[in-house]
């Protein structure tokens, strides 16, 4: 080998999760928003991976009706990922969902092992309803998991039936729940929600105060600001012209 | 912030327009447009969330002060402050055939020579040394600011908004792989002494290809966390080859080519890594290396780089009294040693011999077969030099002209430079 030959740096994996509720009542254009968002979405994190020498980003969706299921049995390139339309049908299984997912972060039996190491994962959970099983069981054990704990969380809350205490609970902070009222900004937030945590998980941190979790909550924020139809969980500001400086 | 669309147009504080053409790509900070502003095609970058009223103060400050050096890709022109609730800054177009540094860690790009590699470290370092200079720091060095040409190693310095005056902040920090160990634990505000810091990773990385401190204690970490990182590149930094510490060696199988490299370049590029990230000059910062000083290190690499007369392959060599190729295994001739000053510029056949720091080669060895002087040096400068016989009798060589490799001759090449030949 020549002395300019050199093989890629070694870089740490990051995997973006997809948890998505696939219960009877997604069936139609939420459904078929979010297959079409996310099919959309990937090759735009296949890019990010690709121009990234911190990390490379892998791809792993869960969908949860009666039941759970892996679209794949291991986390792939996001590249690579070819997505499977998911289709609606039964239950809420989050509770199950939160034990699958519990499983696969870890490195024995899981998807967390890989010889360069990881960084923390990026988990966006999408529901329409509430859990039909325990989710306090499945939600108990994930919060012992330290690569939960360490995670990015972001939950969409899709229409108004949206549980979204329990969004909040999973994801562990009020403004990490984004709720959406149209099939356009469901398409437009999770692809804002993936790019964001994507970006921001997958690189090396800046060192500040704000953790990983905390710098994507307050980008998404900010860009759901600008979507019509997201709503987010921070206190309405007051309408201009009206002044509440008296009360301060 | 609202995205731009094409045709749309962008007012600058200059008064004119520049109109968008389309998306060129878009990073975490902002979205890159082509833009036409009086005829020229130009890059806007436009911010997705617009930073506060003191970064665009500190853009305007740079916008008229203008760069220093042509090695920046520079901000030249500023939008105004508040359209279509954004702001963004006007600069040149990267050329064509220049790749992210990041694709060169990636193996994607790759340098066609030593001398290509060695030149970008000159050029990153010159850039700096200006930088600093001028009375700015950079405050943001990371592996998305140099965009490298793999045949000449010539370098332009991008993303260059961060670069804010030496005491102040610009609010950014960088990222930790690259930011020196007092900035990652919160210890200190960037300034100099962590831009060099973040310089000499990123000189580590350019030669060996793997991190400075990621070797085994880092790669057992399993999830690199917030808090894992200020350890590892904060309070608990170890370099990967620290003579007193060997808890963080490269890992066979992961870190193959520092592995390969450590061994293969000079022994005074290992010395300087080993300095500057021994633990104290990690926790001190004011015991780093200058610019000028790594400058010295580089052409002293340089200056042992030839091309083997057996293989025609570039070859380090480091014991001039017995000249080995790294490559071919084959022992043979140096043509001679040019010494100027305490440096041994080593000879042979089609090597080109820089004299000075600019990346502009001087000398190209030349083979004239059949000659008296099969070896010469050729005048690849634009001026003259002056040769001085052993007798005392002078010579002038002209820009294209040669002159033998005979021992005792000196030369005198850019005027400050006296060469000797051995």
């Amino acid at each position: 080998m020549g002395l300019v030959d050199n093989e890629s740096i070694p870089r740490r994996k990051m995997t973006l999760f997809f948890l998505i509720d696939t219960s009877g009542s997604m069936l139609g254009s939420k459904i078929g928003s979010v297959n079409d968002a996310i099919e959309n979405v990937l090759p735009i994190i296949g890019e990010i991976s690709d121009e990234n020498p911190d990390a490379e980003i892998n791809v792993a969706a869960l969908e949860f009706s009666t039941g759970t299921r892996w679209l794949y049995d291991e986390p792939k390139d996001a590249k690579e990922f070819i997505w499977q339309q998911v289709e609606a049908e039964g239950l809420t299984s989050l509770g199950e969902a939160c034990e699958e997912l519990n499983k696969k972060l870890s490195r024995t039996g899981g998807f967390m092992s890989s010889p360069s190491g990881c960084y923390a994962p990026a988990i966006i959970l999408l529901s329409d309803g509430g859990p039909t099983d325990n989710f306090e069981k499945g939600l108990k054990l994930l919060q012992g998991n330290s690569w939960f704990k360490n995670a990015i969380k972001i939950a969409i809350a899709i229409g108004d039936d949206a549980d979204k205490e329990v969004l909040r609970q999973f994801t562990d902070a009020q403004e990490a729940v984004i709720t959406v009222h149209n099939i356009e900004a469901l398409k437009t937030m999770i692809r804002i929600i993936a790019i964001t945590s994507s970006q921001i998980g997958s690189k090396s941190t800046s060192a500040t105060d704000a953790t990983k979790q905390e710098q994507v909550i307050e980008e998404v924020n900010k860009a759901a600001a600008d979507v019509q139809g997201a709503e987010t969980a921070a206190a309405p500001t007051p309408a201009n012209g009206d002044s509440y400086d008296e009360w301060d | 912030m609202k995205e731009l669309k094409a045709n749309d147009s962008v007012s600058l504080t200059n008064g004119s327009k520049a109109k968008i053409i389309r998306e060129l790509g878009r990073g975490g900070q902002g979205i890159v447009y082509l833009v036409e502003l009086a005829g020229q095609k130009m890059a806007l970058k436009w911010y997705i969330n617009p930073p506060d009223k003191k970064f665009y103060k500190n853009l305007e400050d740079n916008v008229a002060k203008g760069a220093p050096s042509d090695a920046f890709l520079w901000p030249e022109y500023l939008t105004t402050y508040n359209q279509k609730n954004s702001y963004g800054y006007i600069m040149k177009l990267r050329p064509q055939g220049y790749f992210e540094f990041g694709q060169y860690l990636l193996a994607r790009a790759q340098f066609k020579s030593v001398e290509a590699m060695i030149n970008a470290a000159m050029k990153i370092c010159e850039g700096f040394k200006l930088l600093h200079l001028n009375g700015y720091s950079y405050q943001d060095l990371n592996d998305g600011n140099f965009f490298i040409h793999p045949e000449t190693g010539d370098v332009l310095i991008c993303d260059n908004d961060n670069v804010f005056p030496q005491k102040d902040q610009s609010g950014i920090l960088g990222k930790a792989r690259y930011m020196a160990p007092e900035i990652v634990i919160g210890k200190n505000a960037p300034d100099k002494f962590s831009d060099r810091f973040s310089l000499s990773v990123i000189l580590f990385l350019l030669f060996y290809g793997n991190h400075p401190l990621e070797g085994a204690r880092v790669l057992a970490c399993p999830c690199m966390t917030e808090s894992y990182e200020k350890k590892f590149y904060g309070s608990e930094a170890v370099f990967i080859y620290d003579e007193a510490n060997n808890t963080n060696r490269p890992v066979r199988g992961v870190h193959n080519n520092v592995l390969r490299r450590w061994p293969a370049f000079p022994v005074i590029l290992r010395d300087a890594f080993k300095k500057e990230f021994s633990e104290d000059c990690l926790k001190n910062p004011e015991k780093r290396k200058i610019e000028a000083e790594w400058q010295k290190v580089i052409q002293q690499l340089r200056d042992t780089l030839v091309i083997c007369p057996v293989c025609n392959q570039e070859t380090f060599i480091e014991d001039s009294a017995s000249p080995k190729c790294m490559n071919c295994g084959k022992s043979f001739v140096l043509s001679g040693i040019l010494r100027i000053g305490t440096r041994d510029i080593l000879l042979t056949p089609n090597t080109k011999i820089y004299i000075d720091l600019d990346n502009k080669p001087d000398i190209h060895v030349v083979s004239v077969p059949g000659d008296k002087y099969p070896v010469q040096l050729r005048n690849i400068t634009s001026s003259k030099w002056t040769v001085e016989t052993p007798s005392g009798k002078l010579k002038a060589i002209e820009p294209n002209m040669a002159m033998p490799v005979k021992a005792g001759l000196k030369v005198n090449i850019t005027g400050t430079s006296k060469g000797e030949i051995l």
